[in-house]
This record gives structure tokens, sequence and C-alpha cells, in this order.
């Protein structure tokens, strides 16, 4: 790969990343394809969302039970998996969840458009492909991934309740009392502004990639395959530095 | 008029045509013939400003399109109707959708004069009856024959252009598809085809070029194609060398 192609490729990403975006404010509106995304991308997820983050609520307050049972200290599992939840698994575990299912699909269906030519026909009945079918995808990402975070942090949550009280034998009535005292606004926003980004880079990634998809069935793999390694990357990478940024921002001392 | 003049285009290191040059009126009846991978597409494609010439000038309508902008190829896009290889219909939507795809965008109609139009529509192209089909039900001659409609829908072109139309269908598909272009060029309006498939050209075109390693070897008509010295063309064309072909002409 040349660095002119690697270039050129970043200038696509961006023009498509920025447009997608810029599209929700101008006509014409797609009402119709972005709510059918998020029916997809939405409805379609919950259940694998609702799993996922239950049995990680529950792994991780039965790993904080057995470490903090040693040092006598059980009742401290409410807030270390309070904390831990809604500023960082809930936000990153939706998210790749999110990838998986929905920006696999996004990326799928729009690079097999590409190759049956569909994208084509969009332009020569002249539509903007971008604004046809990216923005919809970027408002139902925008949308329903904070959506389904919240959903996600709040299974996740029950599960740590479960372990905890059914498991380590601790006061359901603490373990709520410690969860309501770390929904400070500064913990609440640090997790809040995470899947607003995650959201809107997954959408960019998944739809470029689907968009620049090339060469039949083999390109359709590739391009599915790069879309979810580099969604799931840029999600890790950026939450690394989200945290960093928010906590400078919200006042945390590290 | 479509002027290609001396039109270079190449993926990446490849070269796919190389100074490519010919005119063809709005009425004509053209086919480009060709081997796979030879460029034949791409022409349609740079018509269509769906792709960019890396060198050389295309006039449509005597208007150079090579520099204009997405947004400015809307208007030259609305003279030509175009048919894909496959169709390319939305397999999200039913024929009745595909083909009402552009009204709902475009136009005020009602749900009713929209009904109206797409029934009238397809069964201009003979698949009324394939209203409420999913595009994974149709065969391979419904799908070009709803793609077509679907070209129909919006525009009255001035133009077709055709990607392979036959391709993939069986003799007797293959020859209700040439009937059907050969009908909507009735009122003047003229087609370019672009296909592999001689036979099927001998029956609609009156202009056959072709095309090899991105040169226009041959420009003529069935008679001259035929008889052609070229050895590429002669060997391309030899299924059906010694057939009639006056009727083509």
């Amino acid at each position: 790969m040349s660095v002119r192609s690697v270039i050129s490729d970043l200038q696509d990403f961006y023009d498509i990343s920025l447009r997608g975006l810029l599209g929700m404010g101008s006509k014409p509106f797609y009402f119709k394809d972005a709510i059918m995304q998020m029916d997809y991308a939405g409805s379609g997820s919950l259940m694998i969302v609702f799993i996922v983050d239950l049995f990680v609520g529950m792994a991780l307050s039965l790993q904080l039970s057995a470490e903090l049972s040693r040092l006598g200290l059980k009742m401290y599992i409410g807030m270390i998996v309070g904390i831990s939840v809604v500023r960082e698994l809930g936000p990153v575990v939706t998210a790749l969840v999110f990838t998986g299912r929905v920006g696999a699909g996004m990326a799928s269906e729009l690079g097999s458009m590409v190759l049956g030519r569909q994208v084509d026909t969009i332009r020569v009945f002249g539509f903007d492909p971008v604004k046809k079918l990216v923005t919809p995808r970027i408002v139902s990402s925008l949308i329903m991934l904070p959506a389904l975070t919240v959903i996600g942090v709040a299974v996740s949550l029950f599960g740590g309740y479960y372990i905890a009280v059914f498991v380590s034998h601790q006061s359901g009535t603490f373990y709520w009392s410690s969860i309501r005292n770390i929904l400070t606004l500064e913990n609440v926003l640090a997790g809040a502004i995470k899947p607003f980004i995650f959201g809107y880079i997954i959408a960019c990634i998944c739809c470029y990639s689907g968009l620049s998809t090339k060469g039949g069935a083999v390109g359709l793999r590739q391009s599915t395959t790069r879309a979810v390694v580099l969604s799931i990357v840029m999600i890790i990478v950026s939450d690394f530095l989200l945290t960093r940024i928010l906590l400078y921002v919200l006042g945390f001392s590290v | 008029m479509i002027i290609f003049d001396e039109v270079h285009f190449s993926y990446g290191d490849r070269k796919i045509l190389s100074g490519v040059s010919f005119s063809a009126g709005f009425h004509e009846r053209v086919v480009i013939l060709g081997g796979s991978g030879e460029g034949k597409t791409t022409i349609l494609r740079l018509i269509l400003g769906l792709i960019r010439p890396d060198r050389g000038k295309i006039l449509v309508d005597g208007d150079d399109i090579t520099g204009k902008t997405e947004g400015e190829f809307r208007d030259v896009r609305m003279k030509f109707s175009i048919v894909f290889q496959e169709g390319a219909l939305f397999d999200s939507l039913n024929v009745k959708e595909n083909v009402a795809y552009c009204l709902r965008e475009y136009t005020k109609m009602s749900e009713e004069q929209i009904d109206a139009k797409v029934r009238r529509i397809l069964s201009t192209v003979g698949v009324e009856h394939a209203l409420e089909l999913m595009p994974e039900e149709l065969s391979g001659g419904m799908h070009r024959r709803v793609s077509l409609a679907r070209s129909l829908a919006l525009s009255t072109p001035r133009m077709f252009l055709y990607d392979e139309p036959t391709t993939g269908l069986d003799p007797v598909n293959a020859d209700n598809i040439c009937r059907l272009i050969s009908d909507l060029s009735k009122g003047g309006k003229g087609f370019i085809m672009v296909t592999h498939k001689v036979s099927d050209a001998m029956k609609v075109a009156d202009r056959f070029m072709f095309l090899k390693d991105g040169v226009l070897l041959f420009d003529g008509n069935g008679k001259e194609l035929l008889h052609t010295a070229i050895p590429a063309i002669r060997a391309f064309v030899s299924e059906v060398r010694g057939d009639d072909v006056s009727g083509s002409e």
C-alpha cells in the first residue's frame, strides 16, 4: 500500500465522515431510512446487549467479591461495580457488541450495494449516496448506541446486584445505596459522553469500509473484517483518550 | 450527441481505455462489443460521470462533462436511462417500491397516482404481475425488465444505456429483452449497449464498435463487422458469420 493511497483513503474517510454528519442539518432528510436503521440497530441489538452486559456485570461482581472478601472489604462491591460499569465497562462493552452486530451489518450491506451497482444507481438517480446511506446510519448510531448503553449499564448493575446479594450475601439495600452514591454528575457524564463518540466512530468506519468495497465476495469479506477490526481498535484507543480527557475536564485527580 | 475525444482511463496501474474516440447521436442504436474486462462498461460509467477519465474529453450535447461536480451531473444523468448488468435493483424493496423509488423522492404524487404509474410502466415491460415480488424472487429476465421500468419511471430519457442486458439469460429471455430494447428505441430514442453476445447485438443495433485492449478497433455497420479482416474481430464474430444481417442495417 503506497503512501499516496493511504492519504487518499484517509481523505475519503474524513470526507464521508464529515459530510455524513453535516447531512443531518440540511435537506433532504431521509427520516424513513433513519428509522429503519434505528430499528435494525436498536431493537435488533437489545437481546444481545442484555445478555452480554448482564454477564459482564455478574463476572465483575464475582471477581471483586473474591478479592474484596480476602481483604474484608466486600461492602465496597456496589461502589466498585458501579464506577466500573457506569464510567467504563458499560459504554465500551455495549460499543463492542454494537460493532459486531450493527457495524458489521452496515459494512456488508453497503459493500454488497456497491458490488451490486445499487450505489451507482443511487448516484444515477441524482441522490447523494453519503446523505442517503451514511447520514441515516450515523443518526441511528448516535441515538441507538447511547440508548443501548443506558440499558446495558442498568442490566450490568442488576447482574452485579444478583451476585453481591445471592452469592456474596451482601445487603441489597447497601448495594443500591452505594450505586446511588456513585451516580454523581461527574461519573454519569464520564460514561454518558462516550457512547455518542463511539457511535459516530463505528458508523463512519463501517460506512466508509462498506462504500470502499472492491472485488467481489473476497473484497466484501475484507471490507467487513476491516470495518469490525478498525472499529474495535478505535473504540479501545478512543476510550483511553476520552477517559484521560474527561478525568481532567471533570476534575478527577489521578 | 455524445463525443469521446481521446479518452484514457486506468484502474490503478491497469490501463482500461487508451485514447478512445467516437461520437454517437442520441437517436443511434449502437453496440459496443468486446471481451470481458475490455472496458465496455467503463465507457457507460464515464458517460454518466460515475468515474472520471484520466485524460481526454467527454462531451454530452456539446457540454464538456469531464470537469463537472457530482451535483452538476444530475442534469446530464437525467438525459440517460441505464440498465446495469444484473439489474441493480434495491434488494430491500419489492418491485413496486423499486419502480416507485424516484417518484416518491422527487414528486408529490399521491399513493394512488404512484400505484397507477408503476402499474402502467410495469405493463410496458411486461412484468405487471410481479408488483409485490422481492428482487430475489425474480428471474434474470424479469430483473432486467424491472430495472428498465425503474429507469423509465421518473423521466423520459433521450438515450438508453444497457450494460450486458442479455448476459446470463436463456435464449428465450434474451430474445424478449432484445425485442423490448428494439421497441423502446422505435420513438427515435437510441441506445448504447455493451455486450459480448454478437448474436443479440445483431438483433438490435445499426452501428457496431469493437473494443480490444482499451482501443477501439472497429466502428461500422453489421455487414462490415461480419466481413472485417481484423483477426480479433473475426474470431469474436465467428458464431454468427454467414447469418443474414440485412435486417440489422
